[in-house]
């Protein structure tokens, strides 16, 4: 279970504080339901990924997790360039405290990415369907309850594709997802609730088709 | 993957220990890795330094004081004075260096400030040992320590107050980048009047006195105390003070790194 309780959130610019991103945002996400997040560019999504995942701090408000959520995957964040993708595993095996099985999760998170050579090259050289691959299967190889997901399989080719979501099915009745995607396709395959972010607020939907519907009555209007 | 009970009844402190152990480990790999032959310069810039400025301070023979080896003199200077300075500036770099692994909830600011200067501490180790041992057999200079200990505790002191400068500088210029202006012109007056290349025995009072606010001063003296039982330390001489200074700064700077989290995990 994930509560987010009264959520503000806005940037520092260079000339003072910024608007609000996200204004008095409250949910409470159940165990094992999957959420999709929707909204039009720049209406908070990928912030409140992160502020679910505890990667940035909201301004006021608290995010309390009651069990144990993945960092946000997605867009290169939380590898290191000037490291190689088997350097980068390591120093998350290590961090999770899996020092003894390294190898393992290694092989495993290897034979995930299918990134061939390349899982010995800085990230740096990577492009940005490869790093997607690398930190998709750098998140499958730990155990969570809530993985968060933000359009990673979006820069993916199609066999890519088609692992992810073999792999989100894999997860059903074990762990759930968070989501952000601009495909409808993948948001009512994946999940069965949707919160849909609009002028800073956010609005639940026990139902995925809901959220799409409003979400796309708002562009009309 | 299969599920281990074990991770999920982590303690905070088995987290702690294993970042600081995986933040140690990609750390000492990027220096080792970073660029041509960077495992030898790792090592081989300080000591090339050293060397060029003991060269350099041979040739114009700056009289020092008597009961010890000009050269020991002022290798001791050279070396120590790193003991402090490098863990402390590598230390000021530490957030902004590794802003990316803050994705991660399990590192936080202060872990990668902690290493850096554990890190650079166990490299001017090194290049004290190298330099010293290379001096000592090759030019047999007077470098064995008639007291080790009192070496170990100058060593431990001026790293300590490299750490507490670390810690206080990394939360400053974060929040404020012009900070790291102002400590970059704050270290050449420092050194020059650490008595690291400069002796500060012929200073009159009460010039001197102000000179001993410096806290390098005292460690610098004392590890030179430590090589020669002869040596004639400058009045006034005190470790405790340098220990003072530098628990009191690691105080303020663990103080500002819990005052300061959220800010500097916010963007």
């Amino acid at each position: 279970m994930i509560i987010v309780d009264n959520l503000y959130k806005r940037y520092q610019t260079s000339h003072g504080p910024g608007k609000w991103v996200l204004e008095d945002v409250s949910f409470v996400i159940p165990r094992n339901v999957s959420v999709g997040l929707v909204g039009r560019n720049g209406a908070g999504k990928s912030t409140l990924l992160r502020l679910i995942g505890g990667v940035d701090k909201p301004n006021r408000g608290h995010v309390e997790h009651r069990c144990r959520v993945s960092w946000p995957m997605g867009f290169g964040g939380g590898l290191q360039p000037s490291l190689t993708g088997r350097q980068n595993a390591k120093f998350i095996c290590r961090i999770h405290g899996h020092e003894d099985d390294i190898p393992e999760r290694l092989a495993y998170i290897q034979a995930f990415a299918e990134i061939g050579d390349a899982f010995d090259e800085p990230v740096k050289t990577y492009s940005s369907g490869m790093k997607s691959r690398l930190q998709f299967g750098l998140s499958l190889a730990f155990d969570f309850d809530v993985y968060i997901s933000d359009e990673v399989t979006s820069t993916g080719d199609a066999s890519f594709k088609q692992k992810a979501s073999q792999a989100f099915k894999d997860l059903v009745g074990k762990s759930s997802l968070i989501m952000v995607s601009h495909s409808d396709g993948t948001l009512k395959d994946f999940c069965t609730a949707g919160i849909w972010l609009d002028k800073g607020r956010a609005h639940w939907f026990d139902h995925i088709e809901d959220a799409l519907t409003a979400y796309k009555d708002s562009l009309n209007l | 993957m299969t599920p281990s009970s074990a991770n999920s009844l982590r303690t905070s402190l088995a987290v702690t220990l294993s970042v600081w152990r995986a933040l140690f480990l990609r750390e000492a790999n990027t220096r080792l890795s970073a660029g041509r032959g960077a495992a030898v310069w790792v090592l081989g810039e300080p000591i090339l330094q050293t060397i060029i400025m003991l060269i350099i301070f041979t040739f114009l023979r700056i009289k020092v004081v008597s009961g010890i080896d000009v050269l020991a003199w002022l290798i001791i200077g050279l070396t120590f004075f790193p003991v402090f300075k490098r863990p402390g500036s590598a230390a000021q770099q530490a957030i902004s260096a590794n802003q990316t692994l803050f994705a991660y909830r399990q590192v936080r600011p202060v872990d990668t400030v902690f290493v850096r200067a554990f890190l650079e501490g166990f490299l001017v180790l090194l290049v004290i040992l190298v330099i010293g041992g290379g001096a000592v057999f090759l030019f047999a200079v007077d470098l064995l320590p008639d007291d080790p200990g009192m070496m170990a505790a100058a060593f431990l002191g001026l790293w300590l107050m490299g750490l507490g400068y670390g810690l206080v500088a990394s939360v400053a210029v974060e929040l404020i980048p012009e900070f790291g202006k102002i400590f970059g012109i704050m270290m050449t007056p420092l050194y020059m009047t650490s008595g690291a290349i400069l002796p500060i025995h012929n200073i009159s009072e009460p010039y001197r006195s102000w000179v001993l606010y410096n806290p390098m001063v005292h460690g610098l003296e004392t590890a030179r105390a430590g090589v020669s039982s002869y040596y004639h330390v400058i009045a006034g001489t005190d470790l405790a003070y340098l220990y003072q200074v530098a628990l009191m700064t690691i105080f303020l700077g663990l103080a500002l790194h819990v005052r300061f989290e959220t800010k500097l995990l916010t963007q």
